[in-house]
């Protein structure tokens, strides 16, 4: 470069400099404020919880309403918290195995009607789940599924199969075929060389991928309640709602309850956000 | 089959070996195609069917064919209308706040500085939280008595009293749409960030040198180039946020006096709270309508900007 670059002018200067620092703060805050009010709520006791004026600050902080969430016999927290596990790791397996097959079909067989497939599982991601619950009670209730983890194991399918098969395509596309096909020559067939050579290869994507569906079968709350009538068969989220719905608002257990249901997809999703950033602006970043 | 080609050595062998790999892809999209139908299809055609049927759950004498007799109702119920209404405030409220607070956090999440990862871990945990938990920390904020929202805006002075929030049909749907846009804006930073790092700095240092100043560089090179993302995240972001009901249900079920009533919540009541199946495939069938015209659109769009490329 011999040229040299303007001088910066007083708008640059600014934004640059001051703007940035005070926009960032605030974002930060914005992004995070209610969430600190919600763990500073969580710590109170109920003295505390209702004074006035509002106190700010936990002056004898306690784990109290931790504790009672999880124990108490109303509302069983750790019955909920372990009904969202079971459920949401089922979803997990069970999604990824279905959708790295698809996936693969779809990446590498040339057939009628693979555009069409594409179309339909990328509409579907769009699909409105409350389009859903009337159908799909009618068909657990006829099948006898209601307040069992399959109705809602089954459920999760329609959003999180979409999604998965889709990424999927995306990773198995950017591996070479060479690969698998030296491994086909070598006298593997197609299921062995998708083992044993595409398979490690796209492992940390197909990962991601899984977790995602987690995460996202971990919010699900429409289904829950729709399919479920037994407090001990509630997930999470419907845990959640249920806790609201009984007598007078606890805020201190529930307070702690929501601390406790965004801790683990917090920590699940900032170890694989790079790969689901990338998955998700694929599609629509070119170049 | 085995058998068969060793049966006959010299011909053909019966399923050639392009037709074979044909069947084994189809047969590994046997199980996702499987969960497709059990899960989408299937009781996609049961709505439809329900929508011609006076089908309520607990009047089961009274079930029976009545043609359109369900969209007929929706016709004449003016709280169909309403919804309608409300969707497009919730819908246009929320995307467009979204939309500039968003863009305004990937630009500044876009300078380089030190800790700039984590911030951006940070500002993306509203997006990952479940809705339900959205809806009860807001609820909690929003309390009349003890909600930190009153405290601090008549500590500052902007308020004399303590205000309803959602319950007050005039503020409770932006109180919902606030909400709203808090949990959306980092969807926005996510897609537009990624946008904004595709961007050649070339570009920028070539305007730069040719005496573009900050705001023409944005106007210039940044927008024109960001289009295809723009459209894609709104576009996505206005279909989802139409069917998006988990927030409004948990916030204030549609309440007061239907004032927050967008087409979801109310298909979800029809079906949740009322029973009323037949009812609510009818909505359903139009919900289902709309999304379709609006992935139309979006496709079309999206086809036409390729095509300019």
């Amino acid at each position: 470069m011999t040229r040299r670059a303007a001088p910066k002018d007083l708008a640059e200067r600014l934004l640059s400099g001051p703007m940035v620092w005070i926009g960032l703060a605030l974002l930060t805050a914005f992004a995070l404020g209610p969430f600190i009010w919600m763990f500073l709520t969580s710590l109170k006791d109920r003295q505390e919880l209702y004074a006035t004026p509002l106190q700010y600050l936990p002056v004898h902080p306690t784990f109290e309403n931790y504790i009672d969430a999880w124990t108490s016999p109303v509302t069983p927290f750790s019955r909920f918290f372990l009904n969202s596990l079971w459920v949401c790791s089922v979803t997990m397996v069970a999604t990824t195995m279905v959708s790295v097959l698809a996936g693969y079909a779809i990446a590498r067989f040339r057939f009628a009607g693979r555009d069409a497939l594409l179309l339909i599982f990328l509409a579907t991601q769009m699909f409105p789940s409350v389009l859903l619950i009337a159908p799909l009670l009618t068909q657990w209730r006829a099948l006898g599924l209601i307040d069992t983890y399959q109705a809602l194991i089954y459920s999760n399918f329609s959003f999180t199969v979409p999604f998965t098969v889709w990424m999927m395509v995306g990773y198995f596309s950017s591996i070479p075929r060479d690969l698998e096909e030296s491994a086909m020559i070598d006298g593997c067939n197609h299921f062995g060389a998708l083992c044993r050579i595409v398979l490690p290869l796209a492992a940390p994507g197909i990962a991601a991928t899984a977790i995602f569906a987690f995460v996202v079968s971990w919010s699900e709350l429409l289904f829950a309640i729709s399919f479920t009538t037994e407090t001990s068969m509630r997930t999470l989220s419907a845990g959640l709602l249920y806790m609201v719905g009984q007598y007078e608002v606890q805020w201190g257990q529930l307070s702690a309850g929501v601390i406790l249901s965004t801790v683990p997809v917090a920590v699940l999703f900032s170890f694989l956000q790079r790969h689901l950033i990338h998955g998700l602006t694929a599609g629509a970043v070119k170049g | 089959m085995t058998m068969l080609t060793l049966a006959k050595p010299r011909t053909r062998p019966l399923i050639g070996w392009r037709v074979r790999k044909l069947l084994i892809g189809y047969s590994y999209l046997v199980p996702a195609a499987l969960c497709m139908l059990a899960t989408v299809v299937v009781p996609i055609m049961l709505a439809i069917k329900m929508s011609l049927y006076a089908d309520i759950l607990y009047k089961p004498q009274d079930y029976r064919f009545i043609g359109l007799g369900n969209y007929v109702r929706l016709v004449e119920d003016p709280v169909f209308w309403l919804t309608l209404r409300n969707s497009v405030v919730w819908v246009f409220g929320s995307v467009s706040l979204q939309f500039v607070f968003g863009f305004a956090g990937a630009l500044l999440l876009q300078q380089a500085f030190t800790g700039r990862a984590l911030v951006r871990t940070l500002t993306l945990l509203p997006w990952i939280i479940p809705g339900v938990v959205v809806g009860l920390i807001w609820e909690w904020l929003y309390q009349p008595n003890y909600g930190v929202i009153n405290d601090i805006l008549i500590r500052v002075g902007l308020m004399q009293e303590r205000v309803a929030w959602l319950s007050s049909p005039d503020l409770a749907m932006a109180a919902v749409v606030f909400t709203n846009v808090w949990r959306g804006i980092p969807f926005f930073v996510i897609m537009l960030l990624a946008g904004l790092q595709a961007v050649p700095d070339e570009l920028y240092e070539a305007a730069h040198v040719d005496g573009a100043g900050v705001f023409a560089r944005f106007w210039h090179i940044t927008l024109p180039l960001l289009r295809p993302i723009i459209v894609v995240a709104t576009a996505t972001r206005i279909i989802w946020t139409f069917n998006y009901a988990d927030l409004i249900f948990v916030m204030t079920g549609g309440g007061p006096a239907n004032a927050t009533q967008i087409t979801s919540t109310y298909t979800l009541l029809q079906a949740y709270s009322s029973l009323d199946f037949g009812y609510a495939g009818a909505l359903s069938v139009v919900l289902l309508l709309v999304m379709l015209a609006f992935t139309w659109l979006y496709l079309r769009t999206t086809k036409g900007l390729e095509d300019t490329e």
